[in-house]
C-alpha cells in the first residue's frame, strides 16, 4: 500500500478564466495546502500606488482620502518579480526607474456635469532621472517588464468599467504625481493580487473538523458544495477514521486583476524574495514628506506564513509545470 | 324541517360568502403609520422647541409688555410713556456700515458672533403738550433656529444650501457667541392644581397647590393635617391657620356651609371634621371679622411703602385676596370660588384620610407640566424688560428734575441711550446657562447646553432631551422609575445609566408639548354647554349624588349632572375646530369631576379616532394623503385624529392595531413604534432586545461616527468627528427614513464572524515620545502669519504666529502706536500624531476684532483599543487587527471585516 507521501502532488484545473483560476490541489498535507492559500494572498509582490505627491486638490475629497484611494487601484504588475525591485533593496536615495514607476494624474473639471475621476485618467509617465545621481547597478528590470507594466489595470481594454476615484464638478482640479512600488500584501492589503481565495476540503466532513450546529436536520440546513460531487459520500454506516487525513484541497483565486491568476499560483511555491516589510503607515500611502519617516522594519519570519519549505515547493513544481 | 337544519349548517359551513372566507382579514387602513411623516411634516422632529419659541414671540411677549406698559415719573406727573406694542424682527447683521444686512446662523458659528433680532417696541409719550407716537428698538433677541423668524423657515433644500444650512437640521437651538446652545426642557410638577399626599410615617395627609399667575408670582398653599386636625399653611404666614378660621375669613361663616362644603353629607367625613369646628369655637373665632382679625395678626407684612399702619383685618384682606392661592381670582372681594377652592382642598384631604388610595401619584405624567425655551424666555424677558423699564424711569426723573434745559425734553432719545440691557441679558444667560431672576425667585443653573455635535443622531437626541428639576442625590426611587402614563409620550428606552438614571428621559417621537390657550373662551363655552356657576350653589349640589365638579386649569367653574353628555358635546365641538385642538378634557370618577385643561406644558400626542368599532380614517383618507391632497392638518380639521393629553388618554380606550378594535374602543394608535424616541427608534428589532440593551444602545448611538450634516466641511468646530466612507444601515427602520440618518448616516455595515480566539483583550497605553521639550518651528508659517492650507503640521509647530502687545496690562498712554512693544503669543501644534491644515478662516467679531480659525485635519485609521459596537448595545475594544490572510474565511473566500 503506497502511503500519501509517496504519491506525487497534482494539480487539476477545473477552470480558468481571466480573473479566476479554479483548481483542485491533491496529494498534499493540509498545512502545505494552506500556506499555499495564504502564500497566495497575502507574500506575491505587486505594485501599487506608495506615495503621492499632490499640486492641486481642489475637489471635496482631503488629500488623504484620495491617497488612500490611489492605493487601492490596481496596477498591472506581471512578472513583478523580475520586473521591479524594492525601493529597499535598491541601491538608489530615493526612487528610481529600477524600483518605481510614476503616474500622473491631471483633471480639471470645464464642463457643467460632474465628472468622474477614474483609473482611466492615471497615466504612466516615464520615471524622472536625477542627473545628480547615478545608479552604480543598472540592473535587467527594465527589459523584463511586459508593455502594460504598471498601467492601471482594464486601462485601454473595452468592456473594463475604470475604478472611481474622486467625482469633481466644474472648476475643480485634481493634480498629482503618484509613486508605484512593489511590495507584499504583509504590509497592505492594496499589495494583494487577490480579490477572494476560497479554499475547501472535506465537504462532506469525514473528518469532523468542524461540527456543524443544526436546529432540526443537518442536511437541510448545511447544504453541500459543488466540490463534494467530487468525493464520495460517507456511508450511513462508516465508522470514523480518527487517521484519516485530507487530501483533496479545492481553491479558487480570483484576482483583482494586477497578475493573472496562473502568475500568482505559479509564484506561490517559489521562495519568495521578501525578507522584511515596513510598517504600514496610515492608509497604506504616504503623501510626500511622510515616507522618510517611516523606516523601521520588522521581520517577517512568522512560521508557516511564508513557504519557506524547498522541499515541498519542489514536490509542487512538476505538478504544476505539467499544468502549463 | 330537518332539510331546512342541514341547509342552515350547509349554509355557516360554507367557506365563501360574497367572495370572502371567514378567515379572511378585515379591510384595514393600510398605512396608517403615513400620517407619521404626514405628522412630522407639519409639526418637524423639534416642534415642542419651535412651537414654544413662537408663541413667546408672536403672543407671550405682547402680554407681557401689555402687563407692564406704563413708565410714569415721580418728578413730572404729566410725563408718561406707553408701550402699545412689540415685536421681534428678522435676525440682521448688527453692524452700522454693513451693506448687505441679511445674516445666516452658519456665518454666527464661524464669525462667534450672535444669531438675533432687534425687539422693536412702539411707544405714545408725552413731549412737552403733545403725544408722539415712535418705534424703538429697545434690545436683541437671540432666535431659535428654525422657528417663525428665522431665516431658515419654509426655504427649500437649494436655498439652505446657498445659506450653508444642513436641510436635515432640526434647528430648535441658538447660535450666541458663535457656539450652538440648546435650553433643555425642563420636567416640573405641574402648577394651579391640587396634589394630595400622605406621610404614613409621620401621619400627615396634606393637599398642597402651588400658584402662577400671570406676572410670575408663584407660591404654595398647603391643607394639612396636624394632630388629627386640618390646618392651612402658606409661607406669607406665620402658623398653621385652623382651617375653618381660614374659611370663615374667606366668608363662610356658618358652621352648616362650612361642613356642607368641606365633609359634605358624608359621615365618615363628617366625624373627621367636627374636631375642626370645636377648633375654632374654642379660639373664640365666629364671625369673618374675628377670623380676618386672627389671620392678620399672623400675616407677614413687609410693606415698603411707608404710610399709616392697617388695621390686621385689612392685612388678612390683602394677603387672602392676592397670595394665598393667587391663582384662583377674587373679583372685587368676591371670595367665594376661593373658598371653595379651599374646601375643596380640604374634602380632599378628609377623603384620603378616610381611604389612603385617594391620593395623587407625583410621578404620573399627568400631573407633571414641561417648561421650555420660550416659557424660560418668557420669564428672563419679563424680568429684564422691568429692570429696563425702572432704568429707563430713573433716568427720566433724572433730566425732569432739573428745572430748566435747552431743548424740549424728549424720552425718545433717553431710550435710545439705555444701552443693551436687554441684549447682554439674553446672551448672558443662554450662554452660561444661569436663569437667576431675583424677581420670581428663580435660580437656576445648566438650563442652556452646547449643542453636542459629536454625530447627527447626538444633536437630535439633544433635542428631544428632558431634564428633571428633582435633586440626584435624593435615594427615592419613585422619580426614576418607568411610568405607565410614559407611554406614546417619552421613550420607555432612551435615559442615561448611572447617576441620572430615569431622571433625565427623552420625548417619543409624536409627542407634542402644549402651548398657552386663553381660558375664557373655554369657561363661556362651559357655560354654554349647561355647566351651573359654582358661586350660585354650596355643599349640598357640590357633594350630591349627581353631581360633577367642572374644572378649567385646576379652578372650580361649575356644576354639571351630566358629565357624560357633557364631555362628550365638548369633544364633539373641539373635533369641529371650534376652538384649539390643544385643549383637553377628561371625567375623574374618583373625585366626580370633570376635568378641562388649556394650559401650557401639557405633554400630547395624537391618535386616530374610532367611532362605532370602525377607524375615522380610513384608506381613501391615506390615499389622499399619499397623493398630497390631504394633510394632516385636514385630519385634525376633519376630526379623524385629534389630540389626547396624558390625563384624556386615562377616558380612551386605544386600540394597538385595527383588528383590536371592539365595541368600546375610543380611538387606534397611528403607529406602534411611535412610542419610542428618535434615537431608540434606530435600533432594529428592539422589540427582540432585551430592554437594557435598548438602553445602552440609546446611549452609544449617539457615539457613531459618521457624517454630521450636509454642511460638515464648511464648519470650524473645536472638535468634529467625520467618517471617510459612511454607510446607510441596510437594515432599516421606518424612524431611520424619518429622521434622515439613512441620508446622514454613521457606522458601516460590517460582515461579522463570531468566534473564540485564545488571547485576551488588551488596552495598553501609549507610550509617548518626549523628547525633552519641543522647540517651536515656524516653517510652515506664510507671509500673512499664518500656516498654509494644505500644510503637514507637526508637534510643537507653529501654526498661527500671533503676536500681542507686552504692555496690555498697564494703561498708560503713550501717544505712539507704533513704538508699542509686542511680544509672540504663536500658537503652537500640540497633538502628539501630526496633522494637515486644512482651513483657514479670517473675520471679525461683532466689535470688530479680528478672529483667525485654523481647522486641522488628522486621518485616523481603527486601531488597537478603539471601541466598535453593533446597534444593540454591544460594545467592544478592538484586541487584536489581523492580516487577511489570517482571517476566518468560508468556502467562497469571503472575509469578516469588510
Amino acid at each position: 500500500m503506497q502511503t500519501q507521501e509517496d504519491l506525487e502532488p497534482t494539480v487539476r484545473i477545473r477552470e480558468l478564466k481571466k480573473d479566476r483560476v479554479n483548481f483542485v490541489l491533491g496529494n498534499v498535507d493540509l498545512a502545505f495546502a494552506n500556506s499555499l492559500r495564504r502564500v497566495v494572498m497575502a507574500d506575491i509582490p505587486t505594485v501599487a500606488i506608495d506615495m503621492v505627491e499632490i499640486e492641486v486638490n481642489t475637489t471635496v475629497l482631503p488629500d488623504e482620502f484620495i491617497a488612500h484611494r490611489l492605493g487601492m487601484v490596481p496596477l498591472n504588475s506581471s512578472n513583478c518579480e523580475e520586473a521591479i525591485k524594492y525601493t529597499r533593496d535598491c541601491t538608489c536615495l530615493a526612487g528610481c526607474s529600477y524600483c518605481s514607476l510614476m503616474l500622473v494624474l491631471n483633471v480639471a473639471c470645464h464642463d457643467d456635469n460632474t465628472m468622474d475621476v477614474t483609473s482611466d485618467h492615471l497615466d504612466l509617465v516615464p520615471f524622472p532621472t536625477d542627473p545628480e545621481q547615478q545608479n552604480p547597478e543598472p540592473g535587467e528590470e527594465l527589459t523584463q517588464r511586459g508593455e502594460l507594466f504598471g498601467q492601471p489595470v482594464g486601462k485601454h481594454e473595452p468592456g473594463v468599467p475604470p475604478v472611481l476615484i474622486c467625482k469633481i464638478r466644474k472648476g475643480q482640479e485634481l493634480k498629482m504625481k503618484c509613486t508605484a512600488k512593489k511590495g507584499i500584501a504583509k504590509e497592505h492589503a492594496k499589495w494583494s493580487p487577490c480579490s477572494a481565495v476560497s479554499f475547501e476540503y472535506d465537504p462532506h466532513n469525514k473528518l469532523r473538523h468542524t461540527t456543524h450546529w443544526y436546529e432540526k436536520s443537518i442536511k437541510e440546513e448545511w447544504p453541500l458544495s459543488d466540490n463534494a460531487l467530487e468525493e464520495e459520500p460517507p456511508r450511513e454506516d462508516e465508522a470514523f477514521d480518527f487517521n484519516a487525513k485530507p487530501n483533496k484541497f479545492y481553491f479558487e483565486v480570483e484576482t483583482d486583476g494586477s497578475l493573472d491568476p496562473q502568475e500568482v499560483v505559479m509564484r506561490a511555491p517559489v521562495k519568495q524574495t521578501a525578507p522584511a516589510a515596513p510598517a504600514a503607515t496610515s492608509g497604506g500611502v504616504s503623501i510626500m514628506g511622510a515616507a522618510s519617516k517611516t523606516a523601521s522594519k520588522r521581520p517577517c519570519e512568522e512560521a508557516g506564513s511564508t513557504s519557506s519549505d524547498d522541499s515541498l515547493a519542489k514536490r509542487l513544481e512538476p505538478a504544476l509545470r505539467r499544468v502549463k | 324541517m330537518v332539510e331546512d337544519e342541514d341547509n342552515e349548517w350547509g349554509q355557516l359551513n360554507l367557506t365563501n360568502w360574497k367572495g370572502l372566507s371567514a378567515t379572511d382579514p378585515i379591510k384595514s387602513v393600510e398605512d396608517k403609520w403615513l400620517l407619521l411623516p404626514a405628522f412630522l411634516k407639519v409639526k418637524g422632529l423639534v416642534k415642542q422647541h419651535i412651537d414654544s419659541f413662537n408663541y413667546f414671540v408672536d403672543v407671550d411677549i405682547k402680554n407681557i409688555v401689555k402687563a407692564n406698559n406704563k413708565v410714569t415719573s415721580d418728578v413730572d406727573p404729566r410725563f408718561w410713556l406707553k408701550y402699545t406694542d412689540i415685536n421681534v424682527g428678522f435676525p440682521d447683521r448688527n453692524e452700522e456700515s454693513s451693506v448687505d444686512k441679511k445674516v445666516t446662523p452658519n456665518e454666527c458659528r464661524l464669525r462667534d458672533t450672535t444669531y438675533s433680532a432687534p425687539i422693536i417696541v412702539t411707544i405714545q409719550y408725552t413731549r412737552g403738550k403733545n403725544i408722539v407716537q415712535r418705534n424703538v428698538n429697545i434690545g436683541r433677541l437671540p432666535i431659535m433656529l428654525r422657528s417663525c423668524k428665522c431665516v431658515l423657515t419654509g426655504r427649500s433644500e437649494e436655498q439652505l444650501a446657498r445659506m450653508i444650512e444642513c436641510p436635515l437640521d432640526p434647528g430648535g437651538y441658538f447660535v450666541v457667541k458663535g457656539t450652538e446652545k440648546v435650553i433643555l426642557v425642563q420636567e416640573q410638577l405641574s402648577k394651579n392644581r391640587i396634589i394630595v399626599e400622605t406621610d404614613s410615617a409621620k401621619g400627615v395627609v396634606q393637599a398642597s397647590c402651588t400658584s402662577s399667575t400671570h406676572g410670575g408670582l408663584k407660591s404654595k398653599t398647603y391643607v394639612a393635617t396636624k394632630k388629627g386636625k386640618i390646618y392651612l399653611r402658606h409661607n406669607s404666614i406665620h402658623e398653621d391657620i385652623p382651617i375653618v378660621i381660614a374659611l370663615k375669613a374667606l366668608g363662610i361663616q356658618s358652621d352648616k356651609e362650612i361642613l356642607l362644603l368641606t365633609a359634605g353629607n358624608t359621615d365618615a367625613y363628617k366625624t373627621a371634621f367636627s374636631a375642626n369646628l370645636e377648633d375654632a369655637a374654642k379660639l373664640g373665632v365666629f364671625t369673618r371679622h374675628q377670623a380676618l382679625e386672627y389671620i392678620g395678626s399672623r400675616v407677614k407684612v413687609n410693606r415698603r411703602v411707608m404710610g399709616p399702619r392697617r388695621p390686621a383685618w385689612e392685612e388678612a384682606l390683602e394677603a387672602l385676596a392676592t397670595i394665598v392661592l393667587a391663582h384662583v381670582p377674587v373679583k372685587g372681594l368676591d371670595f367665594r370660588s376661593k373658598a371653595i377652592f379651599v374646601a375643596t382642598m380640604t374634602r380632599r384631604v378628609l377623603m384620603a384620610i378616610d381611604d389612603e388610595h385617594m391620593v395623587d401619584d407625583r410621578d404620573y405624567v399627568g400631573n407633571k407640566r414641561l417648561e421650555l425655551a420660550g416659557q424660560l424666555l418668557a420669564l428672563l424677558f419679563e424680568d429684564l424688560f422691568k429692570t429696563y423699564n425702572s432704568n429707563l424711569k430713573n433716568a427720566i426723573d433724572k433730566v425732569l428734575k432739573k428745572p430748566s434745559r435747552t431743548s424740549e425734553f424728549d424720552a425718545f432719545n433717553t431710550m435710545r441711550m439705555q444701552g443693551d440691557h436687554l441684549t447682554s441679558g439674553f446672551v448672558r444667560a443662554i450662554s452660561t446657562g444661569n436663569w437667576s431672576l431675583k424677581r420670581f425667585k428663580m435660580e437656576r443653573a445648566g438650563v442652556t447646553h452646547v449643542l453636542s455635535r459629536l454625530s447627527f443622531i447626538s444633536a437630535l437626541g439633544m433635542m428631544t432631551r428632558i431634564s428633571s428639576q428633582f435633586e440626584k442625590t435624593r435615594k427615592v426611587s419613585g422619580p426614576r422609575a418607568l411610568q405607565p402614563s410614559q407611554w406614546g409620550v417619552l421613550c420607555p428606552s432612551d435615559t442615561p445609566e448611572g447617576e441620572a438614571c430615569g431622571l433625565v428621559k427623552n420625548l417619543a417621537l409624536m409627542t407634542h408639548i402644549t402651548t398657552d390657550v386663553e381660558e375664557e373662551p373655554i369657561i363661556r363655552l362651559a357655560f354654554m354647554l349647561g355647566v351651573e356657576d359654582i358661586s350660585l350653589t354650596t355643599g349640598t349640589e357640590i357633594y350630591g349624588p349627581h353631581t360633577f365638579v367642572v374644572n378649567v386649569n385646576g379652578t372650580i367653574i361649575g356644576l354639571t349632572r351630566y358629565p357624560t353628555r357633557f364631555v362628550a358635546q365638548f369633544r364633539k365641538l373641539r373635533r369641529a375646530r371650534r376652538f384649539s385642538e390643544f385643549v383637553s378634557i377628561y371625567i375623574n370618577h374618583h373625585h366626580r369631576a370633570v376635568h378641562i385643561a388649556s394650559d401650557g406644558g401639557r405633554i400630547c400626542r395624537p391618535a386616530i379616532i374610532v367611532e362605532n368599532g370602525r377607524s375615522r380614517v380610513t384608506s381613501e383618507h391615506i390615499q389622499q394623503l399619499k397623493k398630497g391632497t390631504m394633510t394632516f392638518d385636514d385630519f385634525l380639521k376633519k376630526g379623524l385624529v385629534e389630540y389626547l393629553d396624558v390625563n384624556e388618554e386615562n377616558d380612551t380606550y386605544i386600540a394597538l392595531y385595527e383588528n383590536d378594535i371592539v365595541l368600546t374602543t375610543t380611538h387606534l394608535e397611528i403607529e406602534p413604534f411611535t412610542l419610542l424616541g428618535a434615537v431608540a427608534g434606530l435600533i432594529p428589532y428592539p422589540h427582540h432586545n432585551q430592554s437594557p440593551r435598548n438602553t445602552y444602545q440609546c446611549a452609544m448611538g449617539k457615539q457613531a461616527i459618521g457624517a454630521i450634516a450636509y454642511n460638515q466641511l464648511n464648519r470650524i468646530d473645536t472638535l468634529l468627528y467625520l467618517s471617510v466612507y459612511p454607510q446607510q444601515p441596510m437594515v432599516k427602520t421606518k424612524t431611520i427614513e424619518l429622521v434622515g440618518y439613512d441620508k446622514l448616516p454613521a457606522g458601516q455595515n460590517a460582515t461579522v464572524a463570531v468566534m473564540s480566539y485564545s488571547g485576551f483583550d488588551r488596552l495598553a497605553d501609549a507610550p509617548l515620545d518626549e523628547n525633552g521639550q519641543i522647540s517651536k518651528k515656524y516653517d510652515i508659517i506664510q507671509l500673512d502669519g499664518l500656516a498654509g492650507v494644505g500644510e503637514r503640521v507637526d508637534p510643537g509647530d507653529v501654526y498661527v504666529n500671533k503676536q500681542t502687545p507686552s504692555n496690555a496690562a498697564d494703561n498708560t498712554f503713550t501717544g505712539q502706536a507704533a513704538s508699542v512693544p509686542y511680544k509672540n503669543t504663536p500658537l503652537t501644534y500640540k497633538s502628539p500624531v501630526s496633522g494637515n491644515i486644512d482651513k483657514v478662516m479670517i473675520s471679525d467679531t461683532e466689535n470688530d476684532q479680528t478672529i483667525v480659525k485654523v481647522l486641522i485635519r488628522q486621518t485616523r485609521r481603527p486601531e488597537l483599543g478603539d471601541k466598535f459596537s453593533s446597534r444593540h448595545g454591544q460594545k467592544g475594544v478592538c484586541g487584536l487587527i489581523v492580516n487577511q490572510e489570517d482571517m476566518p474565511f468560508n468556502d467562497q473566500g469571503i472575509n469578516p471585516g469588510n
